[in-house]
C-alpha cells in the first residue's frame, strides 16, 4: 500500500515535470513520429501497392513471357499448350496501326492495336471492362479502349474510330473501356516508356476482324503463363524451338515488360525507403531524449538525493526517469502510427488515381499489423534505448551527494585555443559561444549528427528535384530541340523533306530513318530502335558522356549510354546490328547521353542501307514557326502516309506531369527532414539555454544587452549548424547515390545532378532552421526572472 | 521608506529572512522595479529607466557581488572580468584589479579550479573592473568559511577607503555590522534602525 502510494506520488511528479518542458518532449516525441510515420506509410503504401499489382496480374492472368514472331498461323497455339510447363497461351495480332478520331477534330494516332477473341476471354493478358462492355456481337465491328487514352481523348463507349491499314479504312464502335495489366504504366516499349496520348495509344479488337483488318489471318504474338514450380528458362527455351519456323524476334519476360518494370521500379524505391530513412529520424529520436533526459536528470539531482533519502528505491527512481522516455516514444510511435496508417492511404490513393490500377487492394492483412506493430516498436524501443543511461545514473546516485551543491561546470580552454592562440584573444562574444560547444562535446556531437542527418534529407529530396530539372533540361531543351515529329507508318521518300521545308509553316526540316534492330555483342543482345539522323542535324543534339555536343559519323555507331552496361561494351568495340532485312557490323564510336530510353544513332545514310532501301525515310523533324505550332498537326495530316504527329511541347508536358508528381513526393520528403532538423535544435538549444540560465541572468545582471546575450546564443549555435553541413552534404550524396542506383536501367538513365545552388540553399535553410529553433530560447531567456535566477544555487 | 545614502559610505543592511534585505538591493541595482515609489541614484531617477535604460544603468553605475559567486564556468579569472571590462567604455586593467584582489597568480585558472574565497574575490574584481560609483553585494560571505569571509570583507572595506565606492553590503550575520560606517536594519520592509557607527573595526578583528 504504501509503495503504491508512493508511486502514485511519484507519478503525479512525472506529470507535472512533463507539462514544465511540454514543448521540449512534443518535439521529440515529433521527431519519433515523423520516423514511425514515414515508416508506416512508405511501407503500407509499398504493400498496398504490391497487392495491387499482383491481385491484377493474377485476376487478369498477366504473361509471364511473351514471344514476338514474324507471323505464325493460329494453329500454332494448339502445338505450344502441349509443351510441359506452360500453363496457358494466347496467340494474337500486336501491330501499331495508324488510328483516327473523329469528332470536332480528326486526329490520327499510330495505336497499337492488340487482338482479343471475339467470343470469349482470352486465357493469358485479359483486360477489365471499366465502362462499356466486352466486344458485342452483330453491332458491326466493336472495339475496346484503354483507359487513359480513353480518359485523354474524352473516348466513351458509342464513339465511333476507324483504323487504317494500307490505305483501307474500317470503322469501328467503341464497345467498352478497359484497363490491362500490360498498359498500367502506358509505356511504348522499354524505349518509349514516357509517351502522350497524343501519340500514343491502345485498343483492343476481335480476333475475327483481322483478316478483313490485315487482309489475312494474322498472329504475331505469343502469350504465355506457366505451371507453378516449371522452370521458366527452360519452357522459355521449348517455347523459342517450336517457334523458330515464324521467326522469333523477341522474347519478352515479365519482368522486363515495360509496363511491369517501370512499377517494379517504382514499387522497389518505395520499399528501400521505407527501410533508410525512418531510420535516420529514430536515430535522431533517440539522441534527443538522451538530451532532454540527461539534462532532467542533471536538473533534478537535488530532488533524486531527496527521494533516495526518504526511501524511495532505487528501482523506483530507475523507472520514474525512464517513464519519461517511455510516453515520449508510446506518445511519439501511437501518433505516428495513426499518421503513418492515414497516409499509406493518402499515397496509394494518389498512386491508384494517377495509375488508373484496374484492382486495388487496401487492406489490413497480418503483414499490415504486424508492420504497424513493428512501427510502434521501432518507435518506443530508440526512447528507451536513449532513455536507459541517464535513468540508471539517477537511480545510482548517493542520495548525501546528489544533495549537496556540485561544484562550478568545469571550463577548460579548447584543443583548438592552444593549437591556434589568436583564439584566445577573441572576444568574450565569440569566446563563450567557441566554449560552450566544446563544453559538453557529447551534447554538440548529437546535435552535429542531428543536423547532418536533417541535412541529408533535405540534400537527397533536393537532388532528385535537380535531377528532374537536368533531366527535363537535356531532353526538351538541347537533344529534343524540334517543334514537332511526323512518324510515317511506311517509308517515305527523302524527298518528301523538301516538300515539307516548302511549307509556309516550318523554318527547317530535317529527315530521320528509324529502324527496329537487335544489338549483339557478345552474349547480349538488345532490341531498340536505330535513329539515322542527317551529319548536321540542329534539330536532335547529341550529347557525349561529358558534356560535348557530338554527331552521327559515317564510320561507325553512337549508342546510349545505358547500353554499355547492357551490352558490355566499350568505345572501339564492334556491335553486330541486325535489322528485319540486313545484318552488318558497326564499330562503336562514343556514347551519348539519354534520359529516357536507350537508342542506337548512326548518320541518315547508313540507316538506309541497313533498311535495304535509297532514300527513304520513316519521319520529319520540323522547327515549326511560333504561330504555326497550333495548327501544324492538321497540315500534317495532309501527307497520306503520316500515322501520328509529336509536339514536344505535348511530350513536355506529359513527362512534367508524371515528374511533378514524383516531385511532390520530394518536396514532402524535404519538409520531413526540414521538421526534424527543427526539432532537434530546437530541443537541444532550448536545453542549453535553460541550463545556462544562471549565467545569462548573471552577464545580464552585470549590464550585458539582451541583444549581446542573442548574438552569443547565435552564434553558438551557427556554429554547430556549420559543423553539420559537411557531414550532412556527404551523407546526403551518399545516400543520393544509392537511392539513384536503382534508376539507373536502359528504360531510364536518371543522372544524379546537384546543382551548386542547391548545396548553398540547403546550407541557407538550415541556417534559417536553427536561427527559427532559438527564437523560444532566446525569448525565455530575456524574460528570466533576474533577482531569482541569479540566486539560484548552482544546478 | 525613505533612505538617503551619501558617496563613499560603506553600508551594512542587516535584517532577519524575508525582511526586504535583497529587494532593497535589487531595487538600487535595477533588476526590479518598485510597484510605487522613487530611486534615485547620482540624480537620475532610475524608477523612470526602461529596460535598455535599466541595461546601461546596471553596466555604468554598479558592481554586483553575489552569495553564489556566479561566474562564467568557461571562462578563466581573467576572462570573467575582462567580459565585465569589455562592457563599458573606460575599464581598469583586468590584470591590476585581480591584483589588487591578491590573484595574480590565478589569473588563468578556470572558477572550477579555484577555492569559494578565490570565486568570490575573482567576483569583485569583475564588479569593480568597470570601475561602478556603487558596490551592491548580496550575501558575500554566505558560502564562506569564517576566515576566508574575513579576508573578503577586508578586500572590499579597503576599495571602499581607497576607491571611495559606495558599498551597500546585505547579510543577516549582525557582526558584520561592525566594520560599516552605518547599519540599517529592517523588518517586514520597514527601516526599525539606522545608525552610525563612529569607529568602524577592522574586519580582521572580527568575531562570529
Amino acid at each position: 500500500m504504501d509503495e503504491l502510494h508512493r508511486m502514485s506520488k511519484l507519478n503525479r511528479k512525472l506529470v507535472r515535470d512533463l507539462a514544465a518542458s511540454k514543448w521540449l518532449f512534443l518535439a521529440v516525441a515529433i521527431v519519433i513520429l515523423l520516423g514511425v510515420a514515414f515508416f508506416g506509410a512508405s511501407f503500407l503504401g509499398y504493400r498496398n501497392l504490391k497487392k495491387s499489382y499482383d491481385y491484377t496480374y493474377e485476376t487478369l492472368r498477366f504473361a509471364d513471357f511473351t514471344v514476338q514472331v514474324v507471323k505464325a498461323p493460329e494453329m500454332a497455339v494448339e502445338e505450344l499448350e502441349s509443351i510441359s510447363g506452360i500453363e496457358a497461351v494466347t496467340g494474337r495480332m500486336d501491330s501499331d496501326i495508324i488510328l483516327t478520331l473523329s469528332g470536332g477534330e480528326e486526329k490520327r494516332i499510330l495505336a497499337r492495336a492488340i487482338s482479343l477473341p471475339s467470343d470469349s476471354r482470352p486465357a493469358v493478358n485479359d483486360v477489365k471492362v471499366e465502362e462499356g462492355s466486352y466486344f458485342q456481337d452483330g453491332q458491326g465491328s466493336t472495339l475496346l479502349v484503354e483507359k487513359s487514352f480513353a480518359e485523354y481523348h474524352g473516348l466513351q463507349p458509342g464513339d465511333i474510330v476507324r483504323l487504317t491499314v494500307d490505305e483501307q479504312e474500317i470503322s469501328f464502335t467503341i464497345a467498352g473501356i478497359v484497363t490491362s495489366p500490360e498498359y498500367i504504366f502506358p509505356a511504348k516499349s522499354r524505349q518509349e516508356v514516357l509517351v502522350s496520348a497524343e501519340t500514343f495509344g491502345v485498343v483492343f479488337v476481335p480476333q475475327d476482324v483481322v483478316p478483313e483488318l490485315m487482309g489475312k489471318p494474322f498472329i504475331n504474338e505469343f502469350c504465355f503463363l506457366i505451371e507453378d514450380g516449371a522452370d521458366k528458362d527452360v519452357v522459355i527455351a521449348e517455347v523459342e524451338d517450336a517457334l523458330d519456323p515464324y521467326i522469333v524476334t523477341d522474347v519478352v519476360t515479365q519482368a522486363d515488360q515495360p509496363s511491369n518494370a517501370a512499377l517494379s521500379m517504382d514499387l522497389q524505391e518505395f520499399g528501400e525507403m521505407a527501410e533508410v530513412f525512418p531510420l535516420l529520424f529514430l536515430i535522431v529520436g533517440a539522441l534527443a531524449t538522451y538530451i532532454l533526459l540527461t539534462r532532467i536528470v542533471y536538473k533534478q539531482r537535488s530532488q533524486i538525493g531527496l527521494m533516495r533519502a526518504v526511501g524511495y528505491s532505487r528501482r523506483q527512481v530507475l523507472i520514474h526517469y525512464l517513464s519519461f522516455a517511455l510516453i515520449i516514444g508510446i506518445i511519439g510511435a501511437i501518433a505516428g502510427t495513426v499518421a503513418g496508417y492515414l497516409l499509406s492511404e493518402a499515397v496509394t490513393n494518389l498512386y491508384v488515381g494517377f495509375l488508373r490500377i484496374p484492382y486495388t487492394r487496401i487492406e489490413m492483412g497480418w503483414m499490415e499489423w504486424l508492420a504497424l506493430e513493428e512501427g510502434l516498436f521501432i518507435g518506443i524501443l530508440p526512447c528507451v534505448i536513449a532513455g536507459i543511461i541517464p535513468a540508471l545514473a539517477a537511480s545510482r546516485l548517493i542520495p548525501s551527494e546528489a544533495m549537496r551543491t556540485p561544484p562550478p561546470a568545469s571550463g577548460r580552454k579548447m584543443l583548438l585555443e592552444r593549437l591556434f592562440p589568436f583564439l584566445a584573444r577573441l572576444s568574450s562574444l565569440w569566446k563563450i559561444p567557441l566554449r560552450n560547444i566544446f563544453r559538453n562535446r557529447r551534447r554538440s556531437l548529437y546535435t552535429i549528427i542531428g543536423i547532418a542527418f536533417g541535412i541529408s534529407l533535405i540534400l537527397v529530396s533536393a537532388a532528385f528535384i535537380d535531377s528532374v530539372d537536368y533531366l527535363m533540361n537535356l531532353q526538351f531543351e538541347r537533344i529534343q530541340k524540334y517543334d514537332a515529329q511526323i512518324s510515317f507508318a511506311q517509308p517515305q521518300p527523302l524527298a518528301l523533306a523538301d516538300e515539307v521545308e516548302d511549307w509556309d509553316e516550318t523554318e527547317r526540316v530535317e529527315p530521320i530513318l528509324k529502324i527496329a534492330t537487335r544489338l549483339e555483342h557478345g552474349d547480349n543482345t538488345y532490341s531498340t530502335l536505330t535513329e539515322g539522323l542527317p551529319t548536321d542535324s540542329e534539330l536532335y543534339g547529341l550529347y557525349s558522356t561529358d558534356g560535348n555536343q557530338v554527331t552521327v559519323r559515317e564510320e561507325g555507331i553512337l549508342l546510349s549510354e545505358g547500353l554499355r552496361n547492357t551490352l558490355n561494351i566499350d568505345v572501339g568495340d564492334v556491335v553486330n546490328v541486325q535489322s528485319t532485312s540486313t545484318v552488318g557490323q558497326l564499330e562503336v564510336v562514343g556514347f551519348v547521353k539519354q534520359p529516357m530510353g536507350s537508342f542506337a544513332y548512326v548518320t541518315l545514310e547508313q540507316a538506309q542501307s541497313m533498311a535495304g532501301g535509297q532514300d527513304v525515310i520513316t519521319g520529319l523533324m520540323l522547327g515549326v514557326k511560333p504561330q504555326y505550332i497550333d495548327s501544324i498537326r492538321e497540315k500534317a495530316y495532309q501527307i497520306p502516309g503520316t500515322a501520328s504527329v509529336e509536339l514536344t511541347s505535348e511530350t513536355h508536358e506529359k513527362v512534367a506531369g508524371l515528374m511533378g508528381f514524383l516531385k511532390g513526393m520530394m518536396w514532402v520528403m524535404l519538409g520531413f527532414g526540414a521538421a526534424m532538423a527543427l526539432a532537434i535544435v530546437f530541443t537541444v538549444v532550448t536545453v542549453n539555454i535553460l541550463e545556462r540560465s544562471r549565467e545569462i541572468a548573471t552577464m545580464r545582471t552585470l549590464g550585458e544587452g539582451r541583444g549581446g546575450i542573442a548574438a552569443m546564443i547565435t552564434i553558438e549555435n551557427v556554429l554547430l549548424g556549420l559543423a553539420g553541413l559537411l557531414p550532412g552534404i556527404l551523407l546526403g550524396y551518399g545516400l543520393a547515390v544509392f537511392l539513384f542506383r536503382l534508376i539507373q536501367t536502359d528504360m531510364f538513365s536518371f543522372g544524379l545532378v546537384i546543382f551548386p545552388r542547391t548545396y548553398a540553399l540547403t546550407a541557407g535553410i538550415v541556417i534559417l532552421i536553427m536561427l527559427i529553433s532559438q527564437l523560444p530560447g532566446i525569448r525565455q531567456v530575456n524574460r528570466l526572472d533576474l533577482p531569482r535566477v541569479i540566486k539560484e544555487q548552482v544546478s | 521608506m525613505t533612505l538617503d545614502v551619501t558617496r563613499g559610505e560603506f553600508i551594512v543592511i542587516l535584517g532577519p529572512s524575508g525582511s526586504g534585505k535583497t529587494t532593497l538591493l535589487n531595487l538600487v541595482g535595477g533588476l526590479d522595479s518598485p510597484t510605487s515609489g522613487k530611486i534615485i541614484v547620482g540624480g537620475r531617477m532610475i524608477t523612470a529607466l526602461d529596460e535598455k535604460g535599466l541595461t546601461y544603468y546596471r553596466r555604468n553605475r554598479i558592481g554586483f557581488v553575489f552569495q553564489f559567486f556566479n561566474l562564467i564556468p568557461t571562462l578563466t579569472a581573467r576572462e570573467n572580468v575582462e567580459f565585465a571590462a569589455a562592457l563599458v567604455n573606460n575599464p581598469i586593467d583586468p590584470v591590476k584589479m585581480l591584483k589588487v584582489v591578491g590573484l595574480k597568480r590565478r589569473t588563468n585558472h578556470f572558477p572550477s579550479e579555484l577555492s569559494g574565497g578565490e570565486q568570490q574575490r575573482v567576483a569583485i574584481a569583475r564588479a569593480l573592473v568597470k570601475d561602478p560609483p556603487i558596490l551592491l553585494c548580496d550575501e558575500p560571505t554566505g558560502e564562506l568559511d569564517f576566515e576566508t569571509g574575513k579576508r573578503i570583507l577586508a578586500v572590499m572595506r579597503r576599495i571602499n577607503e581607497v576607491r571611495h565606492k559606495t558599498v551597500l553590503l546585505v547579510t543577516h550575520n549582525t557582526a558584520i555590522g561592525d566594520i560599516a560606517d552605518r547599519v540599517i536594519r529592517l523588518r517586514s520592509g520597514e527601516i526599525v534602525e539606522d545608525r552610525r557607527n563612529p569607529s568602524p573595526i577592522d574586519p580582521q578583528e572580527l568575531r562570529w
